[in-house]
């Protein structure tokens, strides 16, 4: 079965980029939020293998909604996306559990080889 | 009460009991019914117990609670079944990892499943008469005989000597390897990412310490190369593959890491030693005349009462020589501190490989500087894991001998076994491309057995999952010339192979050559001179590119020190000074502008990114506060001869 990603990021040029990349990769988007308020909900709901998470979003940091996320499924596999400079927000992430993280601007390359690494999937 | 201050002492006196435990275990093996040695257990797990309990450490006083009711139960019944001698060992071995955990400040790891499990009872192996009879005093001598058993002799240096024909199943041991991850230049967020990797690493084993560590991480320290110690039982390829998948890593090396880097670098600090109260009463007496010397020499001086001056001086230098003996002796530590664990590696690897072995263990009481001590551990273990893997075929013994020779004390590991071939040596360098047919057949027979110290070159026809012969070798020889010492082998077919090392008894206070090279002062270690040489010139022959000298009717290669250190050469002068050295068994001589004599010193370590510096072993500083720079003679000249590929000390090209 191809797997399921979730994306959340407040950029619509992010999300539909992020959702070529998984399509072009054979991956299934199940589910985009548009800020960290509406993601731990939307997780529980359709409990993808995999969420993307941008770090600075409106009304709800993605630190913030990962926190929420790990706590409601401690297997939850979340990678973060974050700009450059950002690195105690990502270290923060790590420590909560994020799994790995992405850095814009990046290549589709890249993202896939993180997605496999964390997922254990090909 | 704040217990930490007791952390230090809680290690070293568990581990000594760990170390007993592990002996004993081994010698009831062999008696099952002994009374005393039950007694003995008993006693070592009932100290650890308490001290446990006291420290707080509720897993490692759990546990040594368990072997304590049981061996409390074989006192009751006055023997002990085979199957428990494995299960005790587990215990000892589980208790031995509670400590790695505690010392590197990690929570103890679990006991739950060794506590549920019982002692295996005897199992399919009921038509193995050998098997059956274990526990029957008087047959398990008899059986010593039978293929898997080892039989351990410990003499101390004054020929006590007890025969103990134990057996019993091996246990795996994890290895420790240090990791180096570099990654991408300008890499994003390069902390997150080094968290990540140890994250990885931790899942792949125990992860003992990094570099940056953990806590600085997390403070976002950036890093570009990381530095991880850790042990375990997965492949270096496996974990190598793992490791590449993370984005950002560019590169993955390891290093096998024989120095224990256990303890963490808090807990070095705290590490404590025991003294004898007379050594410190004789301290405190020492420092008294001196400072009643001190008035003396004030005295002397506002007087100007040159005879009393004179006098204090000298009196002063041998109060002063007096406390550097002393204090000497307060570090060091017999032998047997880390020959105590060989019995049980030797009676573990025999099981496994089906050999019958005999351990012999010479002279362990000799002394050594605790430093030199500690580096010397894992080198020895893998000489004796070599000896009983590769030099015995079948049956045999292994020989471990320890004793002084003037400032060096000597340790030597040698095996009764099927000996070394230097042909097959020189010919497994060749087809292995380490050296050209030519450079070959010119070693020596000795030179040729030193190359199982090449990395790289196995010579093991199998290798075995323990040891190839040449794997690791080359670590035992670094560690040995580390501590400013050399190693020699010598081996015949048929007739043994002997591995010696000479070390120094102490490497903090070291006897040193001074000589001068290009208007510096140079340093050079006592123990790598053999002999001081005022040679004429004219004695001197070869070509520009490679000057020999005739001593003792052998050729001997010179070479100049201030080229190899990249300072002016004096015109040549009617005397040649030379320092005798030796490199790799073949004597050589090194070139110096003259010599200043010998004197004490204390040697300082040297920093990065001095420490980088092939042969800089240390640095000192003189009386009128100029600082002299220690050289180790040893890794120059073998740098130099591997880039110089087809130099070989005095071979037969020397004097063409």
């Amino acid at each position: 079965m191809a797997l399921r990603v979730m994306i959340v990021d407040d950029a619509l040029f992010m999300r539909n980029m992020l959702k070529e990349i998984f399509v072009r990769a054979g991956y299934n988007v199940v589910a985009e939020a548009e800020n960290g308020e509406a993601a731990p909900a939307l997780y529980l709901e359709k409990r993808p293998d995999l969420v993307t998470m941008d770090i600075v979003m409106p009304k709800k940091s993605g630190v913030e909604a990962l926190q929420e996320i790990m706590a409601s499924d401690p297997d939850a596999c979340v990678v973060m996306v974050s700009a450059l400079g950002q690195d105690s927000l990502v270290l923060e992430a790590i420590e909560a559990g994020a799994k790995d993280f992405i850095v814009k601007p990046f290549k589709e390359a890249n993202v896939i080889d993180i997605v496999r690494r964390v997922t254990g999937r090909s | 009460m704040d217990m930490s201050q007791y952390r230090g002492l809680f290690f070293s006196e568990t581990r000594e009991h760990i170390n007993n435990l592990n002996k004993l275990v081994v010698t009831l093996e062999q008696e099952p019914g002994h009374r005393e040695t039950i007694n003995a257990l008993f006693r070592e797990a009932h100290s650890i117990k308490g001290m446990a309990a006291t420290m707080g450490f509720d897993h490692t006083a759990r546990l040594s609670h368990r072997l304590e009711d049981m061996l409390d139960g074989f006192r009751a019944s006055g023997e002990v079944s085979a199957p428990v001698f494995d299960y005790l060992l587990d215990g000892i071995d589980l208790l031995e990892g509670l400590l790695d955990d505690l010392q590197g400040n990690q929570p103890e790891r679990s006991i739950d499943a060794f506590l549920r499990k019982q002692p295996q009872p005897p199992t399919q192996k009921v038509d193995d008469p050998a098997e059956e009879n274990l526990a029957d005093n008087a047959l398990a001598v008899a059986n010593a005989g039978a293929p898997g058993a080892v039989s351990i002799t410990i003499e101390t240096g004054d020929d006590k000597s007890a025969e103990s024909p134990v057996r019993g199943a091996a246990a795996e041991e994890p290895d420790l390897f240090q990791v180096l991850v570099d990654l991408l230049e300008d890499t994003p967020a390069s902390a997150a990412r080094c968290l990540l990797i140890l994250r990885e690493l931790a899942g792949s084993g125990e992860l003992i310490t990094s570099k940056p560590d953990m806590a600085s991480l997390r403070q976002g320290e950036p890093c570009e190369r990381l530095q991880a110690w850790l042990r375990t039982s997965l492949t270096k390829q496996h974990i190598e593959e793992a490791l590449r998948k993370i984005s950002g890593v560019a590169n993955v090396r390891f290093i096998d890491d024989r120095r224990q880097r256990e303890r963490s670098s808090s807990d070095e600090a705290g590490r404590t030693v025991r003294v004898r109260t007379d050594l410190l009463d004789q301290f405190v007496n020492l420092t008294g005349e001196l400072i009643t010397r001190r008035y003396m020499l004030h005295s002397a001086a506002r007087h100007q009462d040159w005879n009393e001056l004179t006098q204090s001086l000298t009196e002063t230098g041998r109060l002063i020589d007096d406390l550097h003996h002393h204090v000497l002796q307060s570090r060091l530590m017999p032998l047997e501190n880390i020959t105590g664990r060989l019995p049980r590696i030797v009676r573990d690897l025999s099981r496994k490989a089906d050999k019958k072995v005999t351990l012999r263990l010479i002279g362990v009481d000799v002394g050594i500087d605790r430093v030199v001590l500690e580096e010397l551990t894992d080198p020895l273990v893998h000489l004796v894991r070599n000896a009983v893997d590769h030099g015995i075929d079948k049956e045999g013994v292994v020989t471990v001998t320890a004793r002084r020779e003037r400032d060096l004390v000597l340790i030597e590991v040698a095996d009764d076994g099927r000996g070394m071939d230097p042909e097959l040596l020189r010919r497994k360098a060749v087809e292995q491309g380490l050296l050209t047919a030519r450079q070959a057949e010119g070693l020596s027979e000795h030179d040729a057995l030193m190359l199982v110290c090449q990395p790289g070159l196995s010579t093991a026809e199998e290798v075995t999952e323990t040891s190839g012969r040449g794997v690791g070798m080359d670590v035992v020889k670094a560690a040995v010339v580390n501590l400013g010492g050399t190693l020699a082998i010598t081996s015949a077919p048929n007739q043994g192979t002997r591995f010696q090392m000479h070390l120094p008894f102490s490497i903090a206070i070291i006897k040193l050559l001074m000589v001068s090279c290009g208007g510096h002062h140079i340093a050079i270690p006592i123990t790598r001179v053999q002999r001081m040489l005022d040679l004429p010139s004219g004695e001197i022959e070869g070509s520009a590119v490679q000057r020999v000298f005739r001593l003792d009717g052998e050729i001997v290669s010179l070479w100049s020190l201030n080229r190899a250190l990249g300072l002016p050469e004096e015109p040549a002068g009617e005397i040649t000074w030379v320092v005798l050295t030796e490199l790799m068994g073949r004597r050589i001589g090194l070139q110096v502008d003259r010599f200043l004599g010998h004197r004490e010193a204390f040697v300082k370590k040297i920093g990065f990114p001095l420490n980088l510096l092939t042969g800089l072993s240390g640095a000192t500083v003189e009386g009128d506060g100029r600082v002299v720079f220690i050289i180790d003679p040893q890794p120059l000249l073998e740098e130099r001869q591997l880039l110089d590929q087809d130099w070989t000390p005095g071979g037969p090209d020397a004097l063409s």
